[in-house]
Order: C-alpha cells, then structure tokens, then sequence
C-alpha cells in the first residue's frame, strides 16, 4: 500500500483517478503502487503549466504517469509537480520499463532530466537541436525549412529558441 | 567507415573489435532507415556475430511531424485532422479516442446511431490496416502474390470511405459530437456486400500461408515473446495477444457500445510470428463479425449530439434563427471551449492501445494532446524478440510487430 503521507492531494477528473506525490520522493511511490498491483506504465509525459490561468499550479511542468493494474482493471494518475532549470526528477525506467523510451521522449520536448537513466538522450529530435518544442514558450513554426533561402540564416539557431 | 558518419543511406559496416562465439568478430550494421523492409523510416544498429543479432538499437524519429505541438496551436474541432496523420493506417480508431477524450470532458454522451456508425468505420479500419500488414509481410518474406490479393479487398474498403465521408485515407470521419454525417444509403449496399464476401477472401489468404511450408518455417519459433515479458514492456495489441494473454480494450474496457456485439479476443499461445499472424487472421473474421452485428441492428436515430454550443445547426435553420447564426459564427471563430481537466482514453487499434490524454485549460484551444501510441511502446520489446535471431528472420520479427513509423515519431 502506498503510504498516506506520500499522497499531497488526490480526486477524479471526468471519471480518471489521480493522485498527486511530491517530486523528491516518486521513485517511493511508484515502488509502493507497483507493490500494490499497478504493474504497467501505461504512458509518462508532461504538461508545461506556463501562464495558465485555469488554476494555481505549484509548479510550471507536471508530470503525469498513469498506471494500471491489469488484474483489477483500474488506471490511476500520478502527478508530480518540478521547477527549476532544467527541471529534474527521479527517473524509473527500472521499475517500468515502458518509461526508458517514454522518458527520452519528455527529456527530448520538455528538458525534464531524469536522474538515473541510463541514455537520456534526444529521441524524436535530431541529436543537435537546440530547444525543447513542446514547451509552451517554444513557437509553432520556429525552425529553419532546410534547403530553402531562410534557411542560411537559420543555420545558428535564434538565441530564444 | 564508424557509425557516426554513416549518413543513412543503405548499409554501413564497422568492426567493433569484440570477439564472437564463432571466432569472428562482432559488426555493427546500420540497417535503414531506408530499408524496404522496416515499414517506413525505422532505423536499427545491429550488432551481429556472423549471421547472429546480438544487439538491436532502433533510431526512431525520422518521421517525427510535432503533432502534439501543432494540436495545441489548433482548436479542439480542428484537432482532429491531426490524429488521422500520425498512425495513418488507422485514421478512424485514432478519431475515436480524441472524440471520446474530448467529449468525456464536455460531459456529452454521442447517440446510438453514431456509436454503431462509428463501430463500423473502427472495424473496417482494423480490416484494413491488418490488410496492409498481411500484404507487405508477405512480400517480406517472399510470399509476393498475397499483396495483390490483400489490396484487392483493401480497395474495396477505401471506396466504402470514400462514399462515406468523401476521403479515401484521412477520413476525419469521427468528430468530438458525433460523426461527420449519417452514411448513405450506397454505403450500407457497399457494406452489406463486404460482409457477405470478405470471410471467403480471409480464407483465400489462408490457403496462401497458413499451410505454405515456407511462411512457415519462417515465422513459427521465430521472435519469440514470453507472456511475463511481453506484460513487462508493456506490448498490446496482437503483440500480446500473440503471447496468450487475452488482453483487448474492446472487451476489458469497452468503449462506443463494443460491449453490444459479441465477438471472440483472438489469442494464440505460440508466442511467435507465426502466433501473430494467426491472432491477426482471427481478428479479422472477427471484425467482419461485427461489421454484421452492426449493420444488422444499426439503431435509427440523430448522428451528432444536439448541442449548438458544440456543432454548428443545421444550414436550414440558418435562414430563419437569429440565434442559429450566432452559434454558427461563434463555433467558426472562436470554436468551443472545453472545461478545464484532464482525460485519458484508450481504444484498441490495430496495432494495440492507442490512446489520447487531453489537457484542457478552459480555453478553445488543447492545452496539452499526448498520444499514447502501440507502435512505440511495441518496438522497445523488438530487442528482446530479435536476439540471437538471424538477421533475415529480424525482418520477419519487425513486420509482425507491425509497428507504424508516423505512429512511433507522431
């Protein structure tokens, strides 16, 4: 059983489960819902909170990993709230192996670091690129097309990018 | 010539140095991205000890479109164009889960005529979907003819798309409300003669390969998923099922009405690809099963939810409500906004669990879409499956993993 104080906060939205633990202890509370019957990671990413009005939020990235018990047929939500740049958390891809690609990936559009894995490199971006694109401060169309006459200009990429 | 520097382009060599277990030495080869064989742009290093895989590293992302960011730049009607392009074998399931995830936050519940419409588009879609599989795994492995015969039939259920929403892929038929319209009357024609001929097709594909002595010997025993293992990396989808866990969405959490229809979760305890392919045989008698149910018993009835803060009114009521034109002008500016909140929603494709976790902020804009795709989860256990495999039967372990590459970088 995952322990009380290991849980900040907890409710359902529209009908999904979800809890919140704090960001330094997660690997703790993984293990314990792991214990607990939730054996698969069902996905992990991110949700970048920047000027978003909707509610007070402790911090600017979530992170969410749902989790499901196969047996029980239950999905729940852990939400993890960090800061800080670059924003860092435990990683576990050696609880859930699901989460070594799923980790890359939020390492390669957010810059979450995850502490402990063992190749957090870029994933989906090529390997040189400067930025995290799924941050909300990242624009839509901020990238040089190759091969066009921008794109000399393009070669360094804008310093705010 | 060491790896770094290969650009991509065919095949690079290089010798690591490491002594194998037959007195060679290990290579590293680049095999793809632009390998006929690797469905797409996947990219794999194999070491390999004479003909032996040792190791396999997938290089993913060539394909890599940055849907999530362009969603949330596009509003929640809009939205849906998008999740047609990343598993582009699939458009309609992909449709499903948005509309699902989009309408579980709305709090709005579609009618039954759009539950069975959208029933019917899922499971012509599997069909077609395993169809492409079939046809190119064949052709994979040099079973050449069973494409021609595969995109027979795969034809036939384009030209149902087309009649039904005027796209013959990107159908974009499933929308947050409803479907984009009720189908015509051509269509159900259309179908109900599919139905009757399809199960004489899958049987045609059978005498193709379940007994060819060929296909055989280069499927069973080959890539070979423990259920424990497969349950570990998290494979669904005839991946799992091949593993002999009975393991579908469908059944386990029904979605859109699938627990109406009484169908079979098609399993095989062989673990192999030829396991796979028996799963994915199955699955389509199966769907052509429930294409039946659903045209038998397809209820009467409106296709999208009455709500004009939602979908704009009908165009005859334009003419004659002042109130009409506004929700027609306000839903094609602005759009609706959705209320703040946070959903997932699994449905089962082709391919496994593709889902769709939505972020709203309360705006009428997505604050965050995250797809949740099979084909991504699926080609992380392709290591465990290919390992010392020879390097001819890793293509046979890639195609029935049957891994879609714009669904693995969206």
């Amino acid at each position: 059983m995952i322990a009380e104080e290991l849980i900040t906060d907890k409710g359902v939205s529209a009908g999904d489960e979800w809890i919140t633990v704090p960001a330094p202890r997660l690997r703790e509370a993984m293990a314990a819902l792991k214990e607990d019957g939730y054996r698969l990671l069902v996905f992990l990413t991110c949700v970048d909170h920047l000027a978003d009005a909707s509610k007070e939020w402790p911090a600017r990235f979530e992170l969410l990993y749902e989790v499901r018990d196969m047996e029980k047929l239950r999905d729940l939500r852990v939400r993890a709230f960090v800061d800080g740049e670059p924003p860092e958390i435990d990683s576990v891809h050696d609880l859930f192996p699901p989460a070594n690609w799923d980790e890359r990936e939020t390492y390669d559009l957010f810059g979450v670091v995850f502490s402990g894995h063992p190749e957090l490199t870029r994933i989906l971006m090529p390997d040189d690129w400067v930025g995290y694109p799924l941050r909300r401060d990242y624009p839509v169309g901020g990238e040089p097309v190759e091969f066009s006459e921008e794109h000399e200009t393009w070669l360094t990429p804008p310093p705010e990018a | 010539m060491s790896i770094e520097d290969a650009s991509g382009q065919g095949v690079t060599i290089t010798q690591t140095g490491e002594r194998g277990a037959f007195g060679g030495e290990l290579l590293t080869v680049n095999f793809g991205p632009h390998h006929p064989s690797t469905h797409g742009v996947l990219r794999l290093i194999v070491d390999l000890d004479g003909e032996q895989v040792k190791r396999v590293k997938p290089v993913i992302g060539y394909l890599h479109t940055g849907i999530e960011k362009q969603m949330e730049a596009l509003r929640w009607q809009q939205g849906v164009v998008c999740t047609d392009r990343h598993d582009y074998l699939s458009p309609p399931i992909n449709n499903l889960a948005y509309a699902l995830a989009v309408e579980r936050l709305m709090g709005v519940e579609v009618p039954p005529r759009a539950q069975a419409l959208r029933v019917i588009m899922c499971e012509l879609t599997r069909l077609s979907s395993h169809l492409v599989w079939l046809g190119t795994s064949g052709i994979e492995l040099g079973a050449m003819s069973v494409l021609m015969y595969c995109f027979r039939e795969r034809d036939t259920i384009m030209d149902m798309n087309e009649e039904i929403s005027g796209f013959r892929m990107h159908t974009s038929y499933i929308r947050p409300g409803g479907v984009m319209a009720d189908a015509t009357p051509r269509f159900f024609d259309m179908l109900a003669k599919f139905v009757r001929e399809m199960p004489r097709h899958i049987d045609e594909y059978e005498d193709l390969l379940t007994m060819n002595p060929i296909w055989r010997s280069r499927t069973i025993g080959i890539g070979r998923l423990a259920p424990e293992v497969a349950k570990v990396v998290g494979a669904s989808g005839p991946m799992i099922r091949g593993s002999g866990i009975a393991w579908d969405l469908r059944k386990v959490m029904p979605y859109s009405g699938y627990e109406n229809y009484d169908f079979e979760v098609a399993t095989n305890d062989g673990c192999d690809c030829y396991a796979r392919y028996l799963v994915r045989i199955q699955e389509m008698r199966e769907a052509v099963k429930i294409l039946g149910q659903a045209l038998d018993r397809l209820p009467d009835g409106p296709v999208n939810v009455d709500d004009r803060k939602m979908l704009p009114p009908p165009r005859e009521e334009l003419e004659t409500s002042m109130e009409a034109v506004i929700h027609h002008f306000k839903l094609f500016t602005e759009g609706y906004s959705v209320p703040p909140g946070d959903v997932y929603v699994a449905v089962e494709s082709g391919r496994g669990e593709n889902g769709c976790y939505i972020v709203s902020d309360g705006t009428h804009k997505p604050r965050r879409v995250k797809f949740r795709s099979a084909s991504f989860v699926n080609l992380q256990a392709l290591e465990r499956m290919a390992l010392n495999h020879m390097i001819a039967d890793l293509v046979a372990i890639i195609g029935t993993a049957d891994t879609v590459l714009g669904d693995v970088d969206r």
